[in-house]
């Protein structure tokens, strides 16, 4: 994350543009990187989706445009004093303070939107800003970190500390890993599987940092998972449901989505998906569920995603095709509580 | 007439006094509210037309009295020529008299109604009308009744008596139904000081003022020209009539002298193709002839068009004036049709429609109709105007789209052809349904234009101050980044709209 100084410097500048349009009396203009689906492409060196370089430009002096580009100096405003006062805000807290400044937004879509939008103008994450979304995605594990955040600098949290494991939120996204008895992380999509995985001590057989994703893993814990994946050198596991949908969300981690073309540092190239994959399902005969119309058809999606291309990913696809059955996570409790800890995972990461 | 009594009467010996007192129902006598309204009305009507003719504005009271009994005294008062001493026993003591006989555009015809009041008044409440004029410096009174039998007026007073200026009061006692008639009037004189922008109207109700409207306009609508009548509504009896006289006359001077539209070469054309000698002279000719020059008249399509100086439309001003004063709508526009012509008859239809909260709300405007501007109150559902309105697709034209909206139209003609005897509503008739049909959808182009252009400018000015808000609050959340105080960020925002106030 860069320095304090550097984002005020951003959205200071972005200010003075505005001004310098006026004091011209001209109506100010901004130009914003397009996120339009055209100009999204995928970088085959990151291996990850960024944007192209067309521009959408906004002006005050269009009645169309005049609406969100209120919206836009709005949010670059509330975030300055964010960064200054070291404050953070959800995404749907900075919706319902618009109100009080008299700037509308009809939902928080909207408001979202226009975050997107200054996000890739001043090139700056809303984390950075201080802005987040409201996420129940949560880490386990022995690492310590230090805050970073107001009245917390310097103070060390072991990520232990919690049984429950520790939300992942803007502190701890921010602060920066110490030491570390983890060799790998294992990232895992359901919390019933987090839970178990910390009950069982799992976490000390595997030498594992937990990390509950909470279905597709928010950008705060994808950025964390790639913070420690590189000040630590851990290797990153993940394990989800045996679906297209589960393979996904090891794919946005590894490959980056459409929806954060514009923002870097998300991605975990390496990251391993270990199961549940459609031989999976057949080696250790989980109970299962026909694939409906609608798995399958992202299946298809999926086949023609160039984040697929390689071909261990089209061989999964083609598997899960054949076999037109998926299993979740939860599936090994038919051999026991603890299978899953004793036999699967052993099986796939040592 | 198909009582047992009238088989027995020879049709001849009825005068027309009697005549018109059997039929009184087909005037407009036929009950106390009606006539009320009737009486008011005629009177009323009678006295425009007469400061029309005297070129002034009128200024016309009407004052309404009740009495014990269910009697009502209706007065009417103008400021028009007044009437000359010797003829006012004949114009209110004998039916068929009148001086409307040219063939221009005139409220009444043949100073029927008038008479019809008196005859009324003298029935029920066996009363004289009352006649106060001047036409020179000192003024004239006159009451009298009508000699029904022998259609003749019998003078009960005659005597000088001063009237400070020029002008006529006839005061007439009835018996009336004031209570159920006093909307009515109010609704009818209200209608005519539209259609008569440039008139003053009040109405007193035992004494106490209950409407003083207009006038909206200063100006005077100019006279209508009296015309000859047009060769194409010739009938038989109009060719008779007109031949008066004129038996020394060849047949080609007396078409050219008797009728309008008619020059040397029409009449040469038209005696050629009659195939008779244009030298005949007109007391030679026979019976059939004269018959067939008549329906030849009648037929014969290469005659110009009736001349419209005969005409006195509303005109554009004055009738939004009128509508503007009276209903103050949010939106109006006028349009008209013509000179056009109805069997040899010329027309001009115009209208105004408006929308505001004075109209009553309905999937169609609400009509108001004028025949040479007098109100038609009644038969509203007979009248070929309000069978045109709803042959329009109003919603073509955004209408109603829950505004109210209302449109006035005026039919002018040197005579109109009137459904009945109570003349309430206007025959059906093509020419006239198919210029109202162009009427309407004129005055739903312009309803539409004005509603667009008036939205169109609402929307701009709406826009126009939402840019300016929006550009203040960018201009301050600017200065707020890049810690400038607001007050400058506040006069660059001003700036950008600077010669925008108008």
């Amino acid at each position: 994350m860069i320095d304090r100084e550097a984002r005020l410097a951003r959205l200071q500048a972005l200010g003075e543009s505005v001004l310098q349009d006026l004091k011209q009396e001209t109506f100010p203009v901004v130009e914003i990187p397009d996120r339009g689906t055209g100009n999204i492409v995928f970088d085959e060196n990151s291996n990850q989706y960024i944007l192209g370089t067309s521009r959408v430009e906004r002006t005050a002096g269009n009645y169309r445009h005049i609406r969100s580009f209120t919206q836009l100096m709005w949010v670059a405003s509330y975030a300055k004093s964010l960064i200054e006062n070291s404050r953070t805000s959800s995404l749907r807290d900075l919706y319902y303070s618009s109100e009080a400044f008299g700037v509308e937004f009809s939902d928080q879509a909207e408001s979202d939107r226009v975050i997107a939008d200054l996000e890739s103008l001043v090139r700056l994450s809303r984390e950075e800003m201080g802005i987040y979304p409201e996420e129940n995605s949560s880490v386990y594990g022995e690492v310590t970190m230090r805050y970073s955040v107001p009245g917390y600098e310097g103070r060390e949290v072991d990520l232990t500390i919690s049984p429950d494991g520790l939300p992942i939120g803007p502190a701890l996204m921010s602060s920066d890993p110490v030491e570390s008895n983890a060799e790998i992380i294992l990232a895992v999509e359901s919390g019933g599987m987090f839970s178990r995985l910390i009950e069982t001590r799992s976490w000390e057989r595997f030498n594992a940092l937990l990390v509950h994703l909470g279905g597709q893993a928010p950008r705060s814990t994808r950025r964390l998972l790639r913070r420690i994946h590189d000040s630590l050198g851990l290797p990153v596991y993940i394990f989800t449901d045996g679906d297209p949908w589960g393979m996904h969300i090891a794919k946005v981690i590894t490959s980056g989505s459409a929806n954060s073309a514009h923002i870097s540092d998300l991605t975990v190239h390496d990251a391993e998906w270990i199961g549940v994959t459609a031989d999976d399902i057949e080696d250790y005969q989980l109970p299962t569920e026909p694939m409906t119309d609608y798995d399958l058809k992202r299946l298809d999606e999926l086949a023609n995603d160039v984040r697929y291309r390689d071909k261990p990913s089209q061989s999964q696809i083609r598997r899960f095709k054949e076999l037109k059955l998926k299993a979740e996570q939860q599936a090994f409790s038919r051999h026991g509580m603890d299978y899953v800890v004793e036999t699967y995972l052993p099986d796939k990461l040592e | 007439m198909s009582g047992p009594e009238s088989k027995h009467l020879d049709f001849s010996s009825i005068s027309p006094s009697e005549f018109f007192y059997r039929n009184r129902q087909m005037a407009g006598f036929g009950n106390p509210a009606q006539a009320t309204y009737s009486t008011v009305r005629e009177l009323v009507e009678n006295s425009l037309d007469s400061c029309e003719d005297a070129g002034r504005a009128p200024v016309i009271a009407v004052s309404l009295e009740t009495t014990a009994s269910s009697q009502v005294v209706i007065s009417v008062e103008d400021n028009g020529l007044g009437l000359p001493y010797d003829e006012v026993p004949s114009a209110f003591g004998q039916v068929l008299y009148g001086s409307k006989y040219g063939l221009r555009q005139k409220r009444g015809t043949f100073g029927l109604g008038v008479t019809m009041a008196v005859l009324y008044g003298q029935i029920t409440t066996d009363s004289p009308v009352i006649i106060h004029t001047q036409s020179d410096n000192r003024g004239w009174v006159y009451r009298l009744y009508i000699d029904i039998e022998n259609n003749h007026p019998l003078v009960e007073e005659s005597s000088e008596r001063i009237r400070s200026e020029t002008g006529t009061t006839v005061t007439v006692r009835i018996e009336g139904d004031l209570p159920r008639a006093a909307s009515r009037i109010d609704d009818y004189l209200r209608l005519t000081s539209i259609a008569t922008p440039h008139a003053r109207l009040v109405l007193r109700i035992d004494d106490e003022t209950t409407l003083d409207v207009g006038p909206w306009t200063e100006i005077l609508p100019p006279q209508p020209m009296e015309a000859k009548p047009h060769p194409r509504s010739a009938d038989t009896e109009l060719v008779r009539r007109t031949m008066a006289g004129k038996q020394a006359l060849s047949l080609k001077d007396y078409l050219i002298g008797s009728f309008q539209q008619v020059g040397r070469k029409t009449a040469s054309e038209f005696i050629r193709f009659l195939g008779l000698d244009s030298k005949r002279r007109v007391g030679d000719l026979s019976r059939t002839e004269i018959s067939r020059i008549s329906s030849v008249l009648k037929s014969y399509d290469s005659f110009s068009r009736p001349d419209g100086n005969s005409l006195s439309p509303i005109g554009r001003e004055a009738f939004l004036k009128g509508v503007q004063s009276l209903y103050e709508p949010e939106y109006f526009s006028y349009a008209s049709r013509g000179p056009l012509e109805w069997d040899g008859y010329p027309f001009i239809l115009e209208g105004v429609i408006a929308s505001g909260a004075a109209f009553p709300k309905g999937e169609e405007p609400t009509l108001f109709r004028f025949a040479n501007r007098v109100p038609l109150l009644y038969d509203a559902s007979d009248d070929i105007l309000t069978k045109s309105l709803k042959r329009v697709s109003w919603s073509r034209y955004g209408i109603p789209n829950g505004v109210p909206w209302g449109i006035f139209v005026s039919f002018c003609s040197t005579k109109v052809p009137y459904q009945a005897a109570g003349k309430q509503s206007i025959a059906t008739l093509d020419e006239i349904e198919s210029a109202g049909l162009a009427l309407f959808r004129a005055l739903g182009r312009g309803a539409l234009k004005q509603t667009k252009r008036q939205k169109r400018s609402k929307r701009s000015q709406k826009r126009m101050r939402e840019m300016k808000a929006s550009l203040r609050m960018i201009a301050r959340f600017s200065a707020d980044l890049a810690e400038v105080n607001t007050q400058y960020a506040d006069e660059l925002a001003a700036n950008l709209f600077r010669g925008d106030e108008q």
